[in-house]
């Protein structure tokens, strides 16, 4: 391939490349930032993210495939992103601070989150069962490292090596079952391959490799029965991660299922009962579980194991809106799940760490506007109304219905209202108990404008869907 | 398009509650919130005002677009039926800002804007005419009243405040469903006049019935899905109470009117018996458990099922007298029990007991306050003369006219209220003055009159003269008997 044969490739894929590059100048910049003035890295970060969103809008606009089928930049890919930028950004400015007390404002944690961010955008625009791999490997061996960043704690390290470990085996799963694909029709590009079967689409051969890539993909997104290291890993990991993982690699992991599954050769062989079993089990677990909880942390991972299963309705469901509806449950959800992590964060200053519930009482009392703010997000979380969190589960149950499954949005709704009970038992604790300490939340201004940012998403999708419904759609492919 | 005058009804609470945030005195806070509220009933006393009484027709209609690409509009509209309870809601607003005057001495301005914000969704459910946006306004309710009862509410508030929560929330899901699935029967809409056209298979009515049953059943409450409203209740501040017991409960009643008969009228007639019955259960249960209590606040909430027992039996009378009966007996009952929590929550301002062990002789003390208890608990007991006499009797004709038996278990309720409020009054107020001894009663200021007083003359005048009360909803019951029964008994 020629120089110039190449160029329209490297146009399609110019904001991956600038994330890269940019990370790469950071990493050795970045040694020369005198300590103390981590500021510049947080704002270089943020600039480089910002440059790149602006190659995707500019760049964007009808689907532009690159690389011999390999990789696309299309609506949905860029959909995708801005939930990526979002994220990452929201992230930096939570960081900021965090980093300086938990003394790891090194510039590797920022140029981690980059390479992560940009093995994110890949696994967006993959369309080639190879090319998400790369991407999905680039990204989860970033969040390995990072999640072992607290050196000297114990649980960051048991956390890290968890997640590896069956990180590694589930990667694994899912390379045999593209192994399985490639034998049996000659490709791993996602569009030939339906091309490519001859025959009965419910091959035992072609559902056995289905049923591993399922397993490989199903690990990122924390789902059942694949979601073992999620509590784990969510508790043990610096909180900023924490939050960063539960909104941004598990978008990634649902925008390469999406496209994975709606492809017609999957979506031909009756996946969509496994993933409806998966989806209320999911959902099943992470409520109940929640239940009990007492940490914090703990308690938010197995809330985003049900929100991942809520989601996972919404590819039930299939078809244009069950897409669109799966986009803006991600969207809404990164506004949402970072707001009630980066209250979380702020409460992290001096010895107080913040995790544990029962250390929250009174909280309102004490700091009203704060609890308001932590409120909105609980009720958004449990999907009370006008809250955004409301309109996500609406649209995906309104996709739901549409195709007939009834059955399973009353699962849903009744799992939701078992939800609801531990997001409430929070506000109980905030605002109905006595305070028994002081609280000094850290509410930099990096922090509050973290948190506006999200209060206005969770607010403001709430009550004026109707422009993000379109954008989700106009977005959401195969319909 | 005309002036909204609707939404200028739903926003001015919420405007209030705004307002309210950035308030410092609390002070300043009670007579913001007394404006705003005062302000709201101006309104809706303008709305009743221009209100045309001759047709059936939705009024004061407004229509603007929200989600296009989900069909859901910001539709709001008034007929007969929803005209009152818009009425009933933006008379008790105020009312209940008075009554938490001084109940409520901590985090005033907190409280006043889950109240504030409490009345603009409650207002946003009686007057809208989009299923998405009634269910918004229908569910984000449980927020201001969870933190009302659990952080003003009694020593049992937090596990009263998750009761309610869970038990509407729970209750309220398969309503939505149920939501859903009409909008696709509707093709993809959620105006409720034009799904009132649908005409749908008995099986699918059926379902949506229960779905919906489910929701309604546990606001009104029947029984058995009564459980949550003592705790909420007892638990609740006076304000609280009021707004639950008012206003609240109306809305699982008005959820039957405006849902299931005119959408599932075939369900609706077919169930109707069974409907009844559970009514008559919950008159004479309710009745009494409500004997049987010591709390005043107990008492009055177990009234309030029985009570509401009266209102769902005469809508699933499914006739002229049931209906209108039934529309009538839920005002009078916000009326007559909004006032009867107001009395117990000022007596237990003065004297923080709610047993009525402790009271008794009390007319020598307060002879005010003791006077005009009277007149609400004989108006609870529907003596002629009095609001609920009216209602109660248009229900019960109504009832016979249905079912003889369900009927004469109705009136059996009707003896059980004269027997426990007469004795819960007896008991309180005349007798020796024991109370004397033990607690500085005072009797009833200027401002507790000023809430008191106009509630007294829906009273009488509901009670003497109903025709202005009837005329409203009564080109609006006709219209929805005829719903029930073109399509559902229809050829």
């Amino acid at each position: 391939m020629t120089a110039v044969a190449l160029l329209p490739s490297i146009l399609a894929s110019l904001p991956e490349i600038i994330v890269v590059t940019g990370a790469c100048i950071l990493l050795i910049a970045g040694q020369f930032v005198p300590k103390g003035r981590d500021a510049v890295l947080v704002w270089s970060s943020v600039a480089i993210v910002l440059l790149a969103a602006l190659g995707t809008f500019t760049l964007s606009g009808g689907a532009q495939p690159a690389y011999a089928g390999m990789f696309v930049a299309d609506p949905f890919s860029v959909f995708f992103k801005s939930v990526f930028y979002l994220a990452i950004v929201l992230t930096f400015l939570l960081s900021r601070n965090y980093a300086d007390i938990e003394g790891i404002g090194g510039s590797e944690y920022y140029v981690l989150l980059l390479l992560a961010l940009s093995g994110m955008m890949i696994m967006a625009s993959a369309t080639d069962l190879l090319s998400i791999y790369v991407g999905l490997e680039l990204m989860v061996l970033c969040t390995y490292v990072l999640t072992g960043f607290l050196r000297r704690e114990q649980r960051s390290n048991e956390a890290a090596l968890k997640y590896v470990i069956l990180g590694a085996v589930s990667t694994g799963i899912f390379l045999y079952g593209v192994s399985l694909v490639y034998g049996l029709t000659g490709t791993t590009q996602l569009d030939r391959m339906a091309a490519a079967v001859t025959g009965d689409p419910l091959d035992p051969g072609l559902l056995l490799a289905v049923v591993f890539i399922v397993a490989g993909l199903v690990f990122k997104i924390g789902a059942v029965p694949f979601h073992m290291w999620v509590p784990d890993v969510y508790e043990g990991a610096p909180t900023t991660i924490t939050a960063f993982m539960s909104v941004g690699p598990k978008a990634a992991g649902f925008a390469v299922i999406l496209r994975v599954f709606l492809n017609p050769l999957v979506a031909g062989s009756n996946v969509w009962i496994i993933l409806a079993v998966i989806a209320v089990v999911t959902m099943a677990l992470g409520s109940f579980v929640a239940l009990v909880q007492d940490n914090f942390k703990r308690l938010l991972a197995y809330s985003s194991i049900a929100h991942a299963g809520f989601a996972i309705f919404g590819i039930v469901a299939g078809g244009a809106d069950g897409v669109a509806s799966v986009m803006l449950y991600l969207l809404i959800y990164t506004f949402m799940n970072l707001g009630i992590f980066g209250a979380v964060i702020m409460m992290r200053n001096g010895n107080f760490s913040g995790e544990v519930i029962e250390d929250y009482a009174g909280f309102a009392k004490l700091h009203p506007g704060l609890a308001l703010l932590m409120l909105l997000y609980l009720f958004s979380l449990a999907g009370i109304p006008p809250t955004a969190g409301f309109f996500a589960k609406f649209y995906v149950l309104v996709a739901l219905v549409e195709r007939g499954f009834v059955l399973l949005a009353v699962i849903a709704v009744l799992l939701s209202a078992v939800a609801a009970y531990f997001y409430i038992r929070i506000v109980m604790v905030m605002f109905m108990r006595e305070p028994e300490r002081v609280f000094e939340p850290a509410l930099t201004p990096l922090v509050g404008a973290a948190l506006a940012v999200t209060a206005a998403g969770t607010v403001g999708i709430g009550l004026f869907p109707a422009w993000f419904l379109k954008l989700a759609q106009q977005s959401a492919f195969g319909g | 398009m005309a002036f909204p005058l609707l939404s200028l009804i739903v926003f001015v609470p919420a405007a209030g509650a705004a307002v309210v945030m950035f308030l410092r005195s609390d002070d300043l806070v009670r007579w913001v919130a007394l404006g705003f509220t005062v302000l709201d009933l101006t309104l809706a006393i303008a709305m009743l005002a221009g209100f045309d009484t001759g047709t059936s027709e939705m009024q004061f209609v407004e229509k603007r677009p929200w989600v296009p690409a989900l069909g859901i509009t910001f539709a709001l509209g008034v007929d007969g039926i929803s005209a009152l309870f818009v009425f009933l809601t933006a008379l008790l607003g105020w009312i209940s800002v008075l009554a938490s005057w001084i109940a409520i001495d901590r985090k005033v301005k907190q409280f006043m804007v889950s109240l504030l914000t409490m009345q603009a969704l409650m207002l946003g459910v009686f007057s809208a005419l989009d299923l998405f946006l009634f269910y918004v306004c229908w569910e984000a309710m449980l927020i201001p009243m969870y933190l009302i009862i659990g952080i003003w509410g009694g020593d049992g508030r937090v596990y009263a405040a998750f009761k309610f929560f869970l038990y509407t929330l729970a209750g309220s899901l398969l309503f939505l469903i149920g939501i859903i699935v009409l909008y696709f029967e509707g093709g993809r809409t959620f105006d409720i006049l034009a799904l009132m056209e649908l005409d749908l298979p008995f099986e699918v009515q059926s379902w949506l019935f229960f779905a919906f049953l489910v929701a309604f059943a546990v606001k009104v409450p029947m029984v058995p899905l009564h459980t949550w409203l003592p705790d909420a209740h007892v638990q609740a501040p006076t304000a609280g109470s009021i707004i639950l017991a008012g206003v609240l409960l109306k809305m699982g009643a008005y959820g039957f009117l405006r849902f299931s008969l005119p959408m599932l009228p075939e369900a609706s007639v077919h169930y109707s018996t069974l409907m009844m019955a559970l009514s008559a259960l919950a008159i004479v249960y309710g009745g009494l458990l409500a004997l049987a209590q010591d709390d005043l606040k107990k008492l009055v909430a177990y009234s309030s099922i029985s009570h509401m027992g009266f209102v769902t039996l005469g809508i699933f009378a499914l006739n002229p007298l049931g209906l209108q009966g039934s529309i009538l007996q839920m005002f009078n009952h916000g009326v007559t029990t909004g006032a009867l929590f107001l009395f117990v929550g000022l007596i237990y301002e003065r004297t923080h007991t709610r047993s009525i062990a402790d009271y008794g002789g009390l007319m020598k003390v307060a002879p005010v306050y003791t006077g005009f208890l009277a007149l609400f608990v004989l108006s609870s007991m529907a003596l002629p003369g009095t609001n609920a006499f009216v209602g109660e009797l248009l229900v019960l004709s109504g009832g016979f006219a249905a079912n003889l038996a369900l009927g004469a278990v109705a009136v059996l309720g009707a003896l059980l209220g004269a027997a426990y409020l007469l004795g819960m009054y007896r008991k309180v107020a005349l007798g020796p003055a024991s109370v004397g001894a033990r607690f500085k009663v005072r009797d009833v200021n200027g401002r507790e009159m000023v809430a008191i007083l106009p509630l007294a003359v829906f009273v009488f005048w509901v009670g003497l003269y109903p025709k202005p009360f009837l005329a409203i909803i009564d080109s609006s019951v006709t219209h929805l008997l005829q719903q029930v029964y073109d399509k559902g008994n229809g050829p």
